[in-house]
């Protein structure tokens, strides 16, 4: 009844940044039932107040030409995923650095995270979870945490309302899917993150991977792994950063001080929500190493000279600095360019973990919790876990016709068929595609003289509202027939429910005949067919049973 | 310059995720109450000046997450407090059970003179109420402590409780006292006396504003 009622911060509300993406504000939207719906501005991430919203000064826009380019780059990646992890990560890594598309964001995290992998190999595991009643007493506490978690966020800002229906959800099933772990505060805030991303079904295997993988221990009792990774970052900051060093040994700021709610949230309560973005997706590509360089980054900026220290002479004047970062030094392209430039690398993150569990099990003893080994980001995942073609599959929600006639001969339409884009720019294992057939645009942008040779793709399952999309519905997905066919495998099993929209032709490949998983032949001239189909995607709510994924 | 204050010490407020410790503290040091605010994760802490008998008291309030894990980093800073809020929801009879298990870990990891005092905190939320205002006197009475019901949202009984908490460290902390009358220009710093930490003074810590 209160939550958000009389939001304390209702003046940044009203003030927020007139910026040309407000109204693309959802209507309908939770936050409508819970007060906010006179003088509501939405920013583009969803927040409609608080101090992580949208503002020029934090983010810096990428030109619309520039998305839809990194959008088709990033949709050939999507589906040739394991050659791309495998023999062109560098690649991945650098579009990683600089920024995934916001419309496919979700599903790169989900590739990224193996996540992706994980569902698909466990298919089923999620529903029964959820069906589950859990432990009472693990309930009492995610129940206490649900609004808890970005109350500004207009996903979580209603009590009860959607949002954090699926929070209870993904964090529940957690508890039933690790029993011995069971649920800890700070993964709230991660799963949250990932839900404002994708689907229940899919932040669950996202919050599995980022817990077992990316975080192995933190959130287990007894917190162990935080604290010693707080004693790495006091290491690493010693040769980073010696000035900053001396200073936090001399006023004994343990590093739990300041750093347990920066790596346990993954700096996702901290940074203004652009930079929050930027750091997940080079978290989630390249790993641990990324926390580490923020953390550093940001003891380096605000402690690193003299003339700082000089006016924070004590542990609490110290405290309250690093507790009120300043703007610039968060600020996405500055923070993403000091972080590539740290000189801490997966290596010295080992190593440094490997002195300091030396230290701890001298002075304190083994550890009480054995986690598994911590993977280094998304290559690590992939080779300890690998998956088979069927597991990177993407499977589109709905399949809509397009609005041009398929092209005449449609022979051997086959899966694993590739994206024409970018073939001036693959080399290597990536082969030349044929060109693609020029298709006017349905949907022209405002200013556009013809066509947009490539507009965007939407992630339907994605909260967030692209400023650059002609639609006014978030909801609505947007594709390009230009686009080729993503997944040669529709999944049409409701298609009922989607009419007129579905396309019903007959298609080569139903679920049950799916070819064995990856064979390296699948760059043959003779997949690379044009899709006689232009698919376009419809979202749909994430309870419709029966769709796995979204596309 | 004026001295900023004459005692610093150190508070930490205790009790179950959820019972309302941050907001108590933000309604204490910056008279505010947020309905939309987010869970603690690992520590915090506030500063406030409060005047005492004449004496300037500023004293530093630690909050701590109330998850029964996080307890293996807030227990490190129990024993550096000379006083402890022990808090409940009167909405929440397991929060007000878990009392006596937060008051053992108490005894066990805070130093032996530490003041304690309980708090009934939510009591706007009568008709929610599954504590009675009876059980809390009682069970503050068999542990020694005053007990105050409070309301974050309303602002009742929190300038009250804060105070009192201060006044018996003030008193258990009097032959220190004594000795501060004798001298005019030093301070005393309760807090650094277990620890030789270079704590100047706050001034600039006071200035900023609410983290919650």
């Amino acid at each position: 009844v209160k939550n958000g009622r009389k939001s304390a911060d209702s003046r940044s509300i009203r003030t927020i940044s007139s910026s040309h993406m407000d109204d693309e504000s959802s209507l309908g939207s939770d936050s409508e039932i819970n007060g906010f719906t006179n003088d509501r501005h939405t920013d583009k991430y969803g927040f409609i107040g608080g101090a992580q919203q949208y503002s020029e000064e934090s983010a810096q826009d990428v030109p619309p030409e520039v998305l839809r380019q990194r959008e088709v780059k990033w949709l050939d990646m999507l589906s040739n995923w394991d050659k791309w992890m495998v023999k062109r990560h560098k690649k991945v890594r650098l579009r990683c650095q600089k920024g995934i598309p916001p419309s496919l964001r979700g599903r790169a995290w989900l590739y990224l995270s193996g996540g992706k992998v994980k569902r698909e190999q466990n298919r089923g595991k999620f529903e029964e979870l959820d069906s589950q009643a859990g432990d009472p007493k693990e309930l009492d506490v995610i129940e206490k945490d649900l609004h808890r978690q970005f109350p500004f966020h207009e996903m979580f800002v209603s009590r009860g309302g959607h949002g954090q229906q699926d929070l209870f959800r993904v964090l529940k099933a957690y508890t039933l899917y690790r029993p011995e772990e069971g649920y800890c505060q700070a993964q709230a805030p991660i799963a949250a993150v990932l839900l404002m991303h994708m689907p229940a079904e899919d932040a669950f295997w996202g919050l599995v991977q980022i817990c077992e993988k990316y975080l192995p221990g933190y959130y287990s009792a007894g917190l162990e792994a935080i604290q010693l990774d707080g004693e790495i970052l006091y290491a690493l900051t010693r040769r980073v950063s010696p000035l900053v060093y001396r200073h936090l040994e001399k006023h004994k700021m343990e590093p739990i001080l300041y750093m347990t709610e920066w790596f346990m949230c993954a700096f996702s309560r901290t940074l203004p929500w652009a930079s929050v973005l930027r750091v997940w997706d080079m978290f989630l590509c390249d790993g641990v190493k990324i926390i580490f360089r923020v953390g550093l980054v940001l003891l380096k900026c605000m402690l690193g000279t003299r003339e700082k220290l000089k006016a924070c002479q004590g542990q609490y004047e110290t405290m309250e600095l690093l507790r009120a970062i300043e703007p610039r030094y968060m600020q996405e392209g500055f923070l993403v360019r000091e972080v590539l430039e740290v000189p801490v690398s997966e290596r010295d993150v080992e190593r440094e973990h490997h002195v300091q569990l030396k230290r701890w099990r001298k002075n304190r003893g083994e550890l009480h919790c054995k986690s598994p080994p911590r993977m280094h980001g998304a290559r690590a995942i992939m080779a300890s876990e690998p998956p088979s073609r069927q597991d990177l599959r993407q499977n589109p929600t709905i399949i809509v016709e397009s609005p041009l006639p398929p092209p005449q001969p449609t022979p051997q339409l086959k899966k694993g068929e590739k994206s024409k884009e970018e073939k001036s720019k693959k080399k290597g294992s990536m082969k030349k595609a044929p060109t693609v057939m020029e298709i006017p645009n349905p949907y022209p942008l405002a200013g556009d003289p013809q066509r947009d040779p490539q507009l965007p793709l939407r992630d339907p399952q994605l909260p967030l509202r692209d400023p650059q999309l002609p639609l006014r519905d978030p909801q609505l997905p947007l594709r390009d027939p230009q686009l080729p066919l993503r997944d040669p495998m529709p999944t049409l099993r409701n298609s009922t429910v989607q009419q007129p929209l579905v396309n019903d032709t007959p298609l080569p490949n139903t679920p049950e005949d799916s070819p064995p998983p990856h064979q390296p032949t699948l760059n043959d001239q003779s997949l690379l067919t044009v899709s006689p189909l232009q698919k376009s995607t419809q979202s749909l709510s994430s309870i419709e049973a029966d769709q796995d994924t979204y596309l | 310059m004026a001295k900023q204050y004459d005692v610093l010490f150190r508070l930490l407020l205790l009790g179950d995720s959820g019972v309302g410790k941050t907001c108590l503290l933000c309604r204490f040091t910056d008279n505010e109450f947020h309905p939309s605010h987010i869970s603690t994760i690992g520590v915090d802490f506030k500063m406030k000046t409060l005047e005492i008998d004449g004496i300037k008291v500023r004293i530093q309030i630690w909050d701590t997450a109330g998850q029964e894990r996080y307890q293996t980093i807030t227990k490190q800073y129990y024993r550096r407090a000379q006083g402890i809020f022990l808090v409940y929801d009167i909405t929440s009879e397991r929060s007000f059970q878990h009392i006596m298990k937060w008051a053992s870990d108490v005894d066990e990891y805070a130093p032996d003179n530490i003041q304690r005092i309980l708090i009934g905190n939510k009591s706007d939320e009568e008709e929610k109420r599954q504590v009675a205002t009876g059980q809390g006197n009682k069970l503050a009475k068999d542990y020694g402590m005053d007990f105050f019901e409070t309301s974050a949202s309303t602002n009742y009984n929190i300038t009250e409780s804060f105070t009192r908490l201060a006044e018996q460290v003030l008193a258990a902390n009097k032959k220190d006292l004594d000795l501060l009358r004798a001298s005019v220009t030093d301070e005393l710093n309760l807090a650094a006396l277990e620890e030789e930490e270079g704590i100047t003074d706050g001034a600039a810590a006071s200035q900023k504003g609410c983290w919650c």
